[in-house]
């Protein structure tokens, strides 16, 4: 079945970072990073012998109305275990965080989708273009004010505007 | 030798072998590749988006359209995560018959992987026969649901209909036919030498590339990385069962093919080990009509046909899920293209697009 880090090693964490934040009465922990060093934690985590977490399993990111939050679930090929890091971006106009894809190279297309869907920047990304909505496109569905677009053609190009709401 | 001028050259939307709506921009030097860049968003759905305004129970048959030659284990995966989520305890025969039907499923899709593999060769005929064979499970799940695709079969808390005995007599038959299935396979195809030569050595892809992309399923264990979900981080009742992961040493397209084909022996051998065991006993947990999950987030993971298939499902404690993730596998392996089209010619191109296995449901979600 699976198995979560353990309470043990999540101090450890903290030891080496003390920004790290977690929530000891969970069965299934997550440990809160701060934006600025999460590139850090997750490099130590992923090359520290004792944690190994060399995988990047899942990465998303979750629209809480007045903030983001981003999610990164590691797993470790060695141990077999789970780490959930979570990052709060408090800028919800804006919100921008660190590419992980200099640590896991696999982690572009899921950012890019991340990016497109729900308006996060991320510094670093070696081509951080939409990667399911069109190019042109004027919104980010994902979110939770998201109003659909409605397309139009005007002159041979397809545009998307917004809709008029009958009052 | 003369250099020419690199041009691009748009492969799909519209082609036969990008399975689906796929649009891949070829950069080419002559014949040569020099890059390769997917394209897609064609069949972008927002089901993920779709899934927010529909309650958890309405949110089983959208999980069927992902990957839709597979969708038993997407069922399975989508329930497993609420079941954890609301903390619904499975019945043992329920656990049982959906062990059968995934893995059937799982046979299903690898004939589809082979025979699309045989057509792009060019080769029509493997088609045809891997999809007569393809057609003998979907009558199995036609016995047990009353569909052949897009099931909708396994529900949160065990599954809709229970397996009647004409569907495990049919399903013994079937089981009894696939050795003589695969031997026929092995003198038409493996053993053929241009299927050999078109394959063999073309697209490799090395450990290192395939644990930087973070992919999964058989392209990672072609490439002799041993990462089987069902093996390493068991969910459901796979622990029970006693059977082998199939691992390749290049990592090159015949690998690929290889290890798909030898996950079909593994996959029968898993229904005849649930088959002999299927307890009697209910199908359906005791589920409220009205499910409302406790607050709290759950990742879960599935080993999909094309790999690592993940739910990510946050509940604010109402009756609609807060956020649905889905990590699709053919999603993220499809970043490998570049690496393995790179120095390749444009013939095969199409046998790596094949290989990879991408599927433009689950890609565009």
């Amino acid at each position: 079945m699976t198995k979560y880090i353990r309470k043990e090693q999540i101090e450890k964490l903290q030891q080496q970072f003390p920004g790290i934040l977690y929530d000891a009465e969970q069965a299934k922990p997550a440990i809160y990073v701060k934006p600025e060093e999460l590139l850090a934690v997750l490099r130590y985590a992923k090359e520290q012998v004792s944690f190994s977490f060399d995988r990047l399993s899942n990465l998303t990111a979750v629209d809480y109305k007045d903030y983001f939050e981003m999610v990164y679930h590691l797993f470790s090929r060695r141990y077999f275990t789970w780490l959930t890091v979570k990052v709060k971006l408090e800028n919800h106009e804006a919100p921008e965080i660190a590419s992980v894809t200099s640590l896991w190279a696999g982690a572009n297309f899921e950012e890019r989708e991340v990016y497109d869907l729900m308006g996060v920047n991320f510094t670093d990304h070696p081509d951080l273009r939409r990667i399911l909505m069109p190019d042109n496109y004027g919104g980010h569905p994902l979110r939770k004010d998201f109003e659909p677009l409605v397309p139009k053609i005007e002159g041979g190009v397809l545009t998307w505007q917004k809709q008029n709401h009958i009052s | 030798m003369a250099k020419t001028e690199p041009y691009i050259l748009n492969m799909g939307p519209q082609h036969p072998s990008t399975h689906g709506v796929l649009q891949v921009q070829l950069e080419l030097d002559g014949e040569r590749i020099l890059g390769a860049k997917p394209v897609m968003g064609y069949l972008h759905r927002g089901i993920e988006k779709l899934m927010e305004s529909r309650t958890y129970t309405q949110c089983v048959p959208y999980t069927d359209r992902l990957d839709y030659v597979s969708s038993m284990n997407n069922n399975l995966g989508f329930c497993e995560t609420v079941e954890e989520l609301a903390g619904i305890e499975v019945p043992e025969r329920a656990e049982y018959i959906r062990v059968i039907v995934a893995e059937l499923n799982r046979i299903a899709s690898h004939l589809i992987f082979i025979g699309t593999l045989m057509i792009d060769l060019g080769a029509a005929t493997g088609m045809i026969y891997a999809f007569r064979d393809r057609e003998k499970i979907l009558d199995l799940f036609n016995i047990i649901c009353g569909a052949r695709m897009t099931f909708h079969y396994i529900r949160i808390g065990g599954v809709c209909a229970d397996a009647q005995p004409e569907f495990i007599a049919e399903t013994e038959k079937f089981l009894e036919y696939v050795p003589k299935m695969l031997e026929e396979y092995d003198h038409l195809m493996t053993g053929n030498e241009i299927f050999y030569h078109r394959l063999k050595g073309t697209s490799p892809l090395t450990r290192e590339d395939v644990l930087r992309y973070s992919m999964s399923g058989p392209n990672v264990r072609a490439s002799g990385v041993d990462y089987d979900i069902r093996k390493i981080d068991s969910y459901s009742i796979y622990d029970r069962f006693d059977f082998n992961v199939p691992l390749g040493t290049n990592g090159d397209n015949w690998d690929r093919y290889q290890v798909r084909f030898h996950e079909i022996i593994e996959s029968a051998k898993i229904i005849r080990q649930a088959i002999d065991n299927l307890p009697d006993g209910e199908i359906m947990a005791k589920v409220p009509k009205v499910l409302r999950p406790p607050k709290g987030d759950v990742y879960h993971r599935v080993e999909n046909t094309r790999g690592e298939l993940g739910f990510y499902i946050v509940s604010d404690g109402s009756t609609k899920p807060y956020r649905v993730h889905i990590r699709r596998p053919s999603f993220v392996n499809l970043q490998a293209l570049d690496t393995m089209c790179r120095g390749m010619l444009l013939a095969d191109s199409v046998a790596a697009f094949s290989t990879i296995d991408p599927l433009m449901g689950e890609v565009d979600c």
